[in-house]
């Protein structure tokens, strides 16, 4: 049978470690089945994937491990619905299927040379903890890195380990935080919101690439901040995490105006999200 | 010296490529209704009525298997959809405005990635388009680039003549070896006069000055007062030729399924909602804006093409009254 491309077929990956990062935030640690996948899968930080949980369906999450580090790919999300309520059922050994990767990606090379300041928020860690490990792999390459991150409670944040290794590293500035109300009594970060632990924090914009990853309130209260800092529009870079079914421009539903979030990002500058309908 | 098809021999037609074995489509009567269907003999036709869908679902199904997933041994396995036995079809007798959505929606299906469900089946199809002889007050066509005659998008096109028979001109290779292979069928010789054509009432409309006036009035009264009536149905969009958003769904269990793609609707609430509860796109008025830009703005800054052949359906399935044909004639006076 001569049979042309189904681009609806995913790659099968293995689930080889499960790591619970808050109580309903888990991680996965994936392995492609196939051995030619395995060693010709490639992709860049910014990217994303469409996770199967079979008889469930797809959801799209990006790719949350560094393209620096072969052999494997993470993936990180909360349970919230149909698919990843299922997804949080498989266990180690498991399999699901993974079609990617797809969009646009952070131009890296650009970053050499500068310095970084990463800003997430809550679960939006992940599509930044891609760049940063690309980035700390590359460390030479690169200034000054700083990483502000926030969530809710302590509870709340995410990558708990990985927090502990920056906060160790004498290259990495790290300033964590959480909203007032959610810091326990041996809490050793900032207790605040992310725009206004920036703002305190206050990394210099010169020679300086930002890239903001959050809720929407809270992309909405930093980019201000980041004005304040001297960060041009050009300087700053998010990623939009529209609802996609397909992935590959077809499907109509992660438009934002006539920016197709699958295929046009979903990495943007702030300068490109300005200039877009105003539709998030 | 054009090719003359009677009609007796236009069913013959029907009749011989169903014996080889074709997928033969065309207006068929359902019910009460005419649909495009698969005829199984050339007395099916039924032709002089808009069909109630458009002719895009021979490309782009309603609902189709993508794959089909399953345990075997206790080891999960996917399996793709045979796209090679895909049949090779002829769409008979589908008017212009349905005639002339596939090659819009080519771009889509085929920018970057090529969706090979739809491409498949357009590569195996011949369309034999037909000229258009009634319209009601819903049809504006001409209003956006279409004609009761335009023969885009067909490979063979038929223009009905007075004496009952057809006058047709091949207006692609594929539309050329149709007629070349079923030559008996069809007669060289002077046309008698064609039969009078459907005169769809509207005017013209300027759609680049549409786009530009879209292209600053994201915000705008406008979307306001039609969706205070829009139900969000997606009625339109289902009923539409050049719609073509969908949704990808799982059917079964992780031993024994199928993952499906089905039309979908932009008008839908749950259409853009994020699984935080957040939705770009949450109050009717967006979902309406976006439905309009989409066709108008959105798809010719993509692929240079509107998104729409102005078939009217959406008009008259519309169960509040919503008519595009309106709108779009608002912007023009708005836009000057």
């Amino acid at each position: 049978m001569c049979q042309s491309k189904n681009i609806y077929l995913p790659n099968l990956a293995t689930i080889e470690a499960i790591v619970d990062e808050t109580p309903d935030v888990r991680t996965f640690r994936l392995v492609f089945q196939d051995e030619n996948v395995r060693e010709n899968f490639s992709f860049r930080a910014g990217q994303f994937a469409e996770y199967s949980a079979f008889g469930a369906g797809e959801s799209t999450f990006c790719i949350a491990s560094a393209p620096t580090r072969k052999g494997y790919i993470e993936c990180c999300f909360r349970s919230v619905g149909r698919v990843t309520e299922e997804l949080r059922r498989l266990e180690v050994g498991d399999t699901i299927g993974v079609r990617g990767p797809y969009g646009n990606s952070f131009p890296i090379e650009d970053f050499y040379g500068k310095n970084l300041v990463f800003v997430a928020g809550g679960i939006a860690l992940p599509p930044l903890r891609t760049v940063i490990w690309n980035c700390l792999d590359l460390r030479d390459k690169f200034g000054d890195i700083t990483i502000v991150y926030g969530a809710r409670s302590e509870a709340d944040l995410v990558y708990k380990r990985e927090l502990a290794e920056w906060q160790e590293r004498s290259d990495v500035r790290l300033v964590k935080c959480v909203d007032p109300g959610g810091n326990g009594p041996g809490f050793d970060g900032k207790v605040g919101f992310v725009p206004s632990v920036l703002e305190e924090a206050a990394p210099s914009a010169e020679n300086t690439i930002a890239l903001v990853c959050g809720p929407p309130i809270m992309i909405k209260f930093t980019l201000p901040v980041l004005e304040r800092l001297g960060f041009t529009d050009d300087a700053i870079y998010t990623t939009l995490e529209n609802r996609m079914k397909c992935g590959v421009g077809k499907c109509g539903r992660c438009n934002v105006g006539n920016v197709y979030v699958c295929k046009d990002g979903p990495v943007f500058t702030a300068g490109q999200v300005k200039a877009m309908s105003q539709e998030f | 010296m054009p090719q003359i098809i009677t009609e007796a021999n236009l069913r013959s037609l029907i009749d011989s490529l169903v014996k080889e074995s074709k997928l033969v489509v065309g207006p068929k009567e359902a019910g009460s209704m005419v649909l495009y269907q698969p005829l199984s003999n050339g007395a099916d036709l039924k032709l002089g009525a808009l069909p109630r869908r458009s002719s895009k679902e021979l490309f782009f199904p309603i609902c189709e298997d993508i794959l089909t997933f399953g345990k075997e041994d206790g080891v999960t396995k996917v399996k793709d959809v045979d796209r090679a036995s895909f049949p090779d079809a002829v769409l008979i007798g589908a008017l212009p405005c349905d005639a002339g959505s596939p090659s819009i929606l080519d771009a889509v299906f085929s920018w970057d990635y090529n969706d090979d469900f739809y491409l498949e089946r357009r590569k195996k199809s011949t369309i034999v388009g037909i000229a258009c002889t009634s319209c009601d007050d819903a049809c504006f066509c001409t209003a956006v680039g279409y004609a009761p005659d335009s023969p885009a998008g067909s490979d063979l096109f038929l223009t009905p003549l007075k004496d009952g028979s057809y006058a047709c001109n091949a207006v692609t290779e594929k539309g050329e070896k149709l007629v070349s292979a079923h030559g008996s069928l069809f007669k060289e010789g002077a046309a008698a006069d064609a039969a009078p054509l459907a005169a769809p009432d509207t005017a013209k409309l300027d759609l680049a000055k549409i786009k530009e006036w879209l292209n600053t009035h994201f915000e705008d009264p406008l979307w306001q007062s039609i969706a205070d009536v829009c139900l969000g149905c997606g009625a339109c969009a289902f009923i539409c030729p050049a719609c073509h958003c969908f949704d990808i769904n799982d059917e079964g269990t992780p031993d024994h399924g199928t993952r499906r793609k089905h039309w979908d609707a932009c008008g839908f609430g749950k259409f853009t909602n994020h699984a935080s509860g957040h939705n770009p796109r949450d109050i009717q008025n967006k979902r309406y804006r976006n439905r309009i830009m989409h066709k108008f703005k959105y798809y010719d800054d993509k692929f240079g093409k509107t998104l729409c052949t102005g078939c009217g359906r959406c008009i008259r399935a519309c169960p509040v009254g919503i008519d595009i044909g309106d709108i779009l004639n608002k912007i023009n006076v708005q836009a000057g």
